[in-house]
């Protein structure tokens, strides 16, 4: 399964051709810089996610409430979310043909829309304020939410092996 | 200094070394946890660092926050610095050769004095520290060494493929 079942190649063929791809294919420290900021704005995600998700199974910060800490890392999550995206277009732009064709890559986007589905709607219901501690919706919501990203990590991690 | 040369060279030999580098599935499941235990273990400890920094949640105090999370980050660098051991092990000539590498571990080391400093002459002053409007000079000093280390060795980590 890839992306080009549902995507014509003429898209991806455009992307590698447009400044951000094209720029980024002919200049490889580009691409190394713009990765490397991926992955350290990855593990800052990764960091906010884990830490609610484990509040929500009931472990790690238990004197803060889910929805609290929620609230303090809200910041440092939507900021990483649109880092995230802000470094990952033009990383996907520069070699888009080859991802076209990946399945790997085809995975981790989608881990990657099930991993946004969750976090706007059951996760962030599970930590509004209120809420009753423990209810069963936030465990599933932070099992979902930890598959998903993992899901992400690792699916990203094969497309440079596959 | 002779002696490091030496060892990565007979560790290449071995078989354990080969069996990771030449399998298809060792490596990359090895450095899927690797790189998923980012999350455990700097996804974890950065809420601290930035806690020493008055960052975040600074109604909390620091003793409990350190408490809660310590645990947690001490799993996390035991999966990083095993399945570390294990990558290093696949290839200890490349990561020897690679600047990178040899940065990346310089940084680790400075990193564990950091952590040592913290817990020999800081962790025993928390409560008294958690009474100050602001976190003092000296947990925000190891508030700031530890988070530009660590996303120093998580770059380094990365450019160790390049060079």
């Amino acid at each position: 399964m890839t992306l080009l079942r549902f995507i014509p190649m003429g898209f991806f063929q455009w992307c590698e051709a447009v400044w951000p791809g094209h720029w980024i294919r002919e200049a490889t420290w580009i691409f190394a810089i713009t990765e490397t900021i991926h992955i350290m704005v990855l593990a800052v995600l990764l960091g906010t996610i884990f830490v609610v998700d484990l509040r929500l199974l009931g472990m790690g910060l238990k004197r803060r409430s889910a929805a609290q800490l929620a609230k303090d890392l809200m910041p440092w999550t939507l900021t990483s979310m649109v880092l995230m995206v802000l470094t990952g277009i033009p990383l996907f732009m520069s070699e888009a043909v080859r991802l076209a064709d990946s399945v790997p890559f085809f995975y981790k986007m989608f881990f990657l829309a099930l991993a946004l589905i969750t976090h706007f709607t059951i996760y962030r219901s599970s930590t509004q304020p209120g809420r009753a501690e423990g209810a069963g919706l936030g465990k599933v919501a932070a099992c979902l939410s930890l598959a998903c990203w993992f899901g992400v990590a690792i699916a990203g991690r094969a497309i440079a092996f596959v | 200094m002779h002696y490091i040369l030496e060892f990565c060279q007979w560790l290449n030999g071995t078989s354990w070394s080969t069996y990771i580098r030449e399998g298809d599935y060792p490596f990359p499941i090895i450095e899927s946890f690797h790189v998923i235990g980012l999350a455990f273990s700097v996804g974890v400890i950065m809420w601290l660092d930035l806690r020493f920094l008055g960052l975040v949640m600074r109604d909390e105090p620091i003793q409990s926050l350190v408490e809660q999370l310590e645990p947690w980050a001490m799993g996390g660098f035991l999966i990083m610095f095993v399945s570390g051991a294990l990558l290093f092990l696949s290839e200890p000539m490349k990561c020897y050769n690679t600047l990178a590498f040899r940065l990346k571990v310089i940084m680790l080391i400075l990193t564990g004095l950091n952590v040592m400093y913290f817990h020999a002459k800081l962790y025993a002053r928390l409560p008294e520290f958690d009474k100050l409007p602001t976190p003092p000079w000296q947990l925000k000093m190891v508030g700031i060494v530890s988070f530009v280390f660590w996303f120093g060795i998580i770059v380094a980590g990365r450019w160790t493929a390049y060079f």
